[in-house]
């Protein structure tokens, strides 16, 4: 493409939407003077609509000029987007590792007891503790993979819904 | 001083420092996270063939038809940077959530649970006095942990989210000239041929072109302020952002916290105004 960049399409762009401008103002000053018949100026308007389609196609390359030019931008958000759910995730744990130590108590005073009954629940209670902990949670698709592209990005999203 | 008097200002300490105090911040990032105004009018570009079409012909009818194409190819990507920030916002909001780093949910099954074991041996008083204690210490942890989680949010975010925010007013920018070109198409060719229908049998058809053309300016005047609204609303979540990132270390200060909720409330009346467009 002999434009090189965003900018440039743009600029010209709007060069030719604005000659598209000019040629319609004068259309219809000739209509208005009847200096033109309905077939010519059906002609000179079908040539005004190709100039504006052209400038749309301009500004389609603009646009996708954008795109490509976010595409490291993009990248950054969503890595830090799956590094915050992470510092989530930590929160998470610890407040599981509240619940551990509160069983973990509840073992203790059981065991000094020596009955058997609270010492199995609270073993049981224990154990289960210890099983959520070691289970990372199951990944949500709300599209950080799919937005995450072809980048290395590869985050468990675990925040919940 | 005695013993107890002395925990006490160790807790009234540490309960005071507890306070994360990131509700304009959590403010502001939910009203950015909600506010779509960019993907309609991606929406709108990406079907401007479909409102354009019937009034062109020739050569300008296939070049628009090859116009279409290429927008509908691009519309997934155009979307995707909406998307990106969206997710942002929405995360940065979780972050600075009332909830997210709150640990008392689970310190009060922490005293609940000993409690229902009184035959162990723990009395009343110990539970309340541990359950209390165990509860603002965490909760200083888990604010510290939060503010510094939302800093660290921000000051990484800041360059992309600007950098993503300006690609999307240029954007709107681009949507808004295709927008003015068609809409310069429709109305010039009721302009053009309206100006043919002199003969007293065209009187019917002339009207009929008059109340569709009514139609067709509202249209478009309405879509001008939509994409008035959405440069507005993208500059202010920008502004909103730069302010959260140079008061990142005084985010508890008066100043910062009214100048962001004041972003929040500008983000929240232009969405509600797109909304009043629509009806």
């Amino acid at each position: 493409m002999a434009l090189k960049n965003q900018k440039q399409v743009e600029a010209f762009a709007d060069n030719i939407t604005a000659c598209a401008d000019d040629i319609h103002g004068r259309l219809i000053e000739a209509i208005k003077d009847k200096k033109i018949d309905q077939m010519t100026a059906q002609q000179i308007f079908q040539n005004e609509a190709s100039l504006r389609q052209h400038a749309n196609t301009l500004y389609i390359d603009a646009a996708n000029f954008v795109v490509d030019g976010l595409g490291e931008s993009h990248t950054s958000l969503i890595d830090l987007i799956g590094s915050a759910r992470e510092s989530i995730r930590t929160m998470e744990k610890m407040a599981g590792t509240i619940g551990l130590i509160a069983n973990l108590i509840l073992l203790a005073a059981a065991a000094c007891t020596a009955k058997p009954g609270p010492i199995l629940s609270a073993m049981k209670a224990v154990q289960s503790d210890i099983l959520a902990l070691n289970n990372s949670r199951e990944p949500l698709s709300d599209g950080i993979d799919d937005l995450a592209g072809d980048s290395s990005a590869n985050h468990t999203a675990i925040i919940r819904t | 001083m005695n013993a107890g008097k002395i925990a006490s200002v160790i807790l009234l300490t540490l309960s005071l420092l507890g306070c994360a105090n990131l509700d304009e911040v959590r403010e502001y990032a939910t009203e950015s996270a909600k506010f779509s105004a960019y993907t309609e009018l991606t929406t709108r570009f990406r079907d401007t063939y479909e409102r354009e079409q019937p009034y062109l012909s020739g050569e300008p009818a296939q070049h628009a038809q090859e116009n279409d194409r290429r927008r509908k190819a691009a519309y997934n990507d155009l979307l995707k940077i909406h998307r990106g920030v969206a997710l942002y916002m929405q995360t940065l909001a979780i972050l600075a959530g009332e909830d997210t780093f709150s640990l008392s949910g689970e310190i009060d099954s922490l005293a609940g649970g000993i409690k229902a074991y009184p035959d162990l041996g723990i009395d009343a008083k110990h539970v309340d006095a541990l359950a209390g204690i165990t509860n603002t210490v965490t909760k200083w942890i888990s604010a510290s942990r939060q503010q510094n989680a939302v800093r660290n949010m921000v000051r990484e975010g800041h360059e992309p989210l600007q950098t993503t925010l300006d690609g999307m007013n240029s954007l709107i920018r681009y949507y808004r000239k295709t927008n003015e070109n068609e809409h310069k198409t429709v109305l010039g060719f009721f302009e053009v041929e309206m100006l043919f229908l002199d003969a007293p049998e065209d009187k019917l058809l002339e009207a009929l072109a008059r109340a569709h053309l009514q139609n067709k300016v509202r249209e478009y005047s309405q879509a001008q302020q939509k994409y008035d609204n959405a440069e507005q609303g993208i500059m202010r979540i920008a502004e909103g952002h730069r302010k959260l990132f140079e008061g990142i270390d005084k985010l508890s200060s008066a100043e910062i916290r009214s100048a962001i909720s004041k972003f929040a409330k500008d983000i929240k009346s232009v969405r509600q105004n797109l909304q009043y467009v629509h009806e």
